[in-house]
């Protein structure tokens, strides 16, 4: 079965990429009127929508709110046309929960969040379409609705997994190479300073090749950095000299 | 100035601009926002459709599945659709089991699908007492800005007429399912239902396709649902009585936009190929 190999002796990758290639990364922000803060980001065919509210006054209970920082509240959801087999609940499974609880953490880490406290910031996160790498693809789309928000950030957090196949460490990988039982791990940085954020690793994987993913699934995230940060300051730029010239009448 | 009457006093500012037959956004009283229909944007789904109407945004999927008819029923498949009113899309919704609006909405397309004969549960039998299919068409609202009934709506016709299904036999005599992945047939949608919604402002004018500050200042609602030349549904959950004349103009202007989202719909679905 020379077809289904994960990486042919060429050292190709089942959909045709290098071992350390990206998929596609299309992304758009500001694309709704009533969040504070919404994007859209496509990683080959992942689709994620992000949407950020806040921010605001706590909602809910007042005994959740914290009087030396803002309070963040996640929600990760999956439409449940977005896998091949139709999904039972959008939300609310142990999968979708435990994704809820690691977007709240990474994020947790990465807002100044002394700067509003008794208030809330709201993160949604929906799936529209999945093809492997879903946190990875929330965290980049939801830091994209931040910036997008004006929330205050340490860094960006760019989030990308790797795995390590025939003795060659791979990065960004897809949904085939996700579920063919290797292990996969995942990794969240702020990429300016080099910091790890959130490391999670399923799978057993000898110890000495953890290093080389790392460093492989690192080299991503600058990558994937370097896409996202162009853009939105290309877009920034425009925006200051349409500003300008408005002001100058 | 303008942004801060608008906040405090939302009725006195829209009065200045209505009393002149213009909305805040520059439409006129019976003018429609701008569509834009996308079919087939998920792939993982049977069939899918977004539709945006001003800035509301609404996506559906189809997904099939297999199951075993009921016995009352044996050739009736099973059309479930769900609309789901997400915190994402505002800040007026909550996180938490499907509020009522969503189960309204939920129920009315139910309702349209069984009323407008568009697709007949019959359609989906593959094998009468064994095999039947079932479509969940699961709509998401994104960007909740106003009238996510009619643009719900547009999103599901569209994302019917966009799905396809492989083709199942069942082996008479051994009962086994086989599927044929290579053979994909187009559901038998036979036609179109459009919704149209107006509000009433101030117990008096007559307001179409409303934005969501329309809507939260409306005293009243009509929903009409048309297909071809047909009255498929009316609804008016209550509010402002209108009279047999408004309700009689209201119809008029609903079969003309039925006409023309469905020339939408026909145009983009000619622009997929799939």
């Amino acid at each position: 079965m020379a077809g289904m190999e994960l990486l042919s002796d060429q050292g190709y990758r089942l959909d045709g990429r290098k071992p350390n290639e990206l998929r596609r990364i299309l992304f758009k922000k500001g694309i709704f009127k009533q969040a504070d803060g919404s994007a859209y980001l496509e990683q080959g065919n992942t689709k994620v929508l992000a949407a950020v509210y806040g921010p605001h006054e706590i909602r809910g209970s007042k005994s959740r709110a914290r009087h030396d920082k803002v309070l963040i509240n996640c929600q990760y959801s999956m439409a449940t046309f977005s896998t091949q087999d139709r999904k039972r609940r959008p939300r609310g499974d142990r999968k979708s929960l435990e994704m809820t609880t690691h977007l709240k953490q990474t994020f947790d880490a990465v807002i100044l969040t002394e700067l509003y406290p008794k208030s809330q910031i709201d993160i949604y996160v929906e799936v529209l379409q999945s093809d492997g790498g879903n946190y990875c693809a929330s965290v980049n789309a939801a830091t994209l609705a931040l910036i997008d928000a004006g929330i205050p950030m340490k860094d960006y957090v760019i989030a990308c997994s790797g795995s390590y196949i025939k003795d060659t460490p791979v990065v960004d990988i897809n949904n085939l190479e996700e579920s063919s039982g290797g292990n996969e791990v995942i990794m969240a940085v702020l990429p300016r300073c080099e910091q790890i954020v959130f490391l999670e690793m399923n799978s057993r994987l000898h110890e000495d090749h953890l290093s080389p993913v790392m460093d492989q699934i690192m080299a991503g995230c600058r990558d994937i950095f370097a896409v996202l940060n162009q853009k939105v300051q290309e877009e920034l730029c425009q925006k200051a000299a349409l500003d300008k010239l408005v002001d100058s009448g | 100035m303008a942004e801060e009457i608008r906040i405090v006093q939302p009725k006195e500012y829209y009065k200045r601009f209505l009393e002149k037959d213009v909305r805040p956004d520059n439409r006129e009283l019976a003018e429609f926002r701008p569509v834009v229909l996308n079919i087939g944007c998920v792939t993982t789904a049977e069939g899918s459709a977004l539709i945006k109407i001003g800035n509301t945004t609404v996506i559906c999927g189809v997904k099939a599945e297999l199951a075993k008819p009921d016995a009352d029923q044996p050739k009736d498949g099973f059309i479930v659709p769900n609309v789901e009113l997400p915190p994402l899309c505002s800040s007026n919704f909550r996180p938490g089991p499907p509020g009522e609006q969503a189960q309204v909405l939920s129920q009315t397309m139910a309702d349209v699908i069984a009323d407008s004969q568009c697709l007949l549960s019959e359609s989906l039998c593959i094998c009468p007492g064994k095999l039947v299919w079932v479509l969940h068409i699961d709509l998401v609202c994104l960007d909740y800005d106003g009238n996510v009934m009619d643009a719900c709506m547009v999103a599901l016709v569209s994302a019917l007429r966009n799905t396809v299904l492989p083709k199942v036999t069942v082996d008479e005599e051994t009962g086994d399912i086989q599927t044929d992945p290579t053979t994909r047939v187009p559901l038998q949608v036979t036609c179109c239902p459009v919704a149209t919604t107006f509000i009433v402002f101030d117990n008096k004018l007559l307001l179409v396709d409303p934005t969501r500050e329309e809507e939260s200042m409306a005293t009243g609602a009509v929903t009409i649902v048309t297909e071809g030349d047909n009255l498929c549904s009316i609804y008016k959950p209550g509010g402002t009585p209108l009279t047999e004349n408004q309700i009689d103009n209201c119809i008029e202007r609903a079969f003309t936009h039925g006409r023309e989202v469905c020339r939408l719909i026909e145009d983009t679905l000619l622009s997929v190929d799939r």
